[in-house]
């Protein structure tokens, strides 16, 4: 249904700029992971990041919430450059909710108690509005009755939308999920991505790191194919898996078995 | 050979005030161990690097010298540094507590860093701070993994307050070896001095298995 809203340029391109890339440059020693990467994501859109292995797709993901630091470039976020210091920083990423490929949930804590943890300890929010975000969150996700269970007793799907719905506690105004299915049973997938779909549909702003070509494609308004730590080539998603314009995308697609 | 037990229940009150002291002892080394092992744990993982390197120094000195010679070395270097007499129960309480600090110190570290790094990340993408990252989400997940670790040291402290006995500490080996020396009921007093240790130690032991089991990590 989102995927008929793309069939000219960026159909939702209309909102606001809230995240923008120029020229960024991520070094690990002498590897150099990012080497230059222009990307612009606006509001209410959700931009897939494709392409092979140790392309850099994940290290972006990871400089976005200032995981981890730049060497060049910038990155722009709602309109200011995102701080080099912690405490600044700090109140960039409580604005930007991330999903982890391997979830990172919270083991000594229940499911309710991991989804009412940021806003107990970062907005300092009372116990009882915590914990009432936090149930609102589950049933959001379609785990409300796995609410007092520990992640050790969940399944990886459940586990990973307890940590979307963890991120979403922090009403953040973009998603950042970094492959959050490659971790996962074939059979749980689905209900990671039918989450991921309603949240989309939602108009939450997403950034998505993601080997599911099917999910970009049908859910993405705008895909990014990286490769050696560059965008080779940026669009709807129509234009990526249907028409591609550079060999480096074909290459990728056609090893993925993609028959556009 | 004739064997008098009644030697042991004519000392029965110098033997109890000895176990109590040996339990007194136990309860002191740890009161600071623990405290003490965690801040000497987190200046080796997060302080400036000299400060580092002296708590590390600390870590690896005590944890590498026989427990007797820093008891010893309590007795004949503590009056020396404080420039007044310290009482021996002091001195052994000062030589346990450092040992075991250094030990604990090695606990708690090893127990921060087995909680992986995405769990941190996971952390101060919600927005926390190092701080509350570690108060929050490292430390009572460490605990649960270093608890049977501590308990082990507990056990093996509760035995080793007997090596205090070499500075007159009166603890329950101190005890014991005096009424021996005085009667010289040698194999009454040892005896009596082992069913004692072990009735105390092992409860503790089934403890230390109990929380083993009932504390382990399920991910």
């Amino acid at each position: 249904m989102i995927a008929e809203n793309n069939s000219g340029g960026r159909a939702k391109g209309t909102g606001a700029t809230i995240i923008r890339y120029r020229g960024v440059v991520k070094r690990y020693g002498a590897f150099t992971a990012l080497d230059g990467v222009f990307l612009n994501v606006h509001a209410g859109e959700v931009v897939c990041l494709i392409g092979p292995s140790g392309s850099g797709k994940s290290t972006l993901l990871r400089c976005t919430n200032g995981l981890e630091s730049i060497e060049g470039g910038d990155i722009e976020f709602e309109g200011t450059m995102l701080p080099r210091d912690e405490r600044a920083l700090r109140a960039v990423r409580q604005r930007m909710g991330m999903v982890f490929q391997s979830f990172e949930l919270f083991p000594h804590l229940t499911a309710q108690q991991n989804v009412s943890e940021g806003p107990r300890t970062v907005l300092q929010m009372n116990q009882a509005d915590a914990n009432q975000r936090a149930a609102a969150l589950l049933d959001k996700v379609g785990l409300a009755d796995k609410a007092p269970n520990y992640p050790s007793a969940l399944s990886g799907g459940q586990q990973q939308r307890v940590a979307i719905a963890r991120a979403l506690a922090m009403n953040p105004d973009v998603m950042l999920f970094d492959e959050p299915t490659s971790a996962l049973d074939p059979e749980t997938i689905g209900e990671v991505l039918s989450v991921m779909k309603k949240l989309a549909d939602e108009g939450m702003t997403m950034v998505v790191v993601t080997h599911e070509m099917s999910f970009a494609r049908r859910v993405g308004d705008w895909v990014a194919v990286f490769d050696a730590g560059r965008i080779v080539e940026q669009g709807p998603p129509r234009q990526i898996f249907d028409a591609p314009t550079t060999e480096r995308t074909r290459d990728f697609l056609s090893h993925l078995g993609w028959s556009g | 050979m004739t064997l008098d037990w009644g030697v042991v229940w004519q000392n029965r009150d110098a033997l109890i005030k000895g176990t109590a002291t040996t339990i007194l002892l136990t309860f002191a080394t740890m009161a600071i161990a623990l405290p003490c092992g965690a801040v000497v744990a987190v200046l080796r993982l997060y302080a400036w690097k000299p400060i580092r390197g002296l708590a590390t120094a600390y870590v690896e000195f005590f944890r590498n010298l026989p427990l007797i010679l820093v008891v010893y070395w309590a007795f004949y270097v503590l009056p020396i540094l404080t420039g007044f007499g310290v009482s021996p129960l002091l001195t052994g309480l000062a030589a346990l507590a450092l040992n075991v600090t250094a030990y604990n110190a090695e606990t708690f570290r090893a127990g921060i860093n087995s909680i992986r790094r995405g769990q941190v990340e996971a952390a101060m993408a919600l927005g926390m701070s190092r701080v509350q990252a570690l108060r929050r989400v490292v430390i009572p997940q460490a605990l649960r993994r270093i608890l049977p670790v501590l308990a082990s040291t507990w056990v093996s402290l509760f035995k080793d307050t007997s090596l205090v006995s070499v500075i007159a500490v009166t603890e329950l080996a101190y005890v014991s070896m005096q009424v021996r020396a005085q009667t010289f009921r040698v194999l009454e007093m040892l005896t009596a001095m082992a069913i004692i240790y072990w009735l105390l130690g092992y409860p503790q032991a089934k403890l230390v298995d109990w929380i083993q089991r009932r504390y382990a990590v399920t991910e």
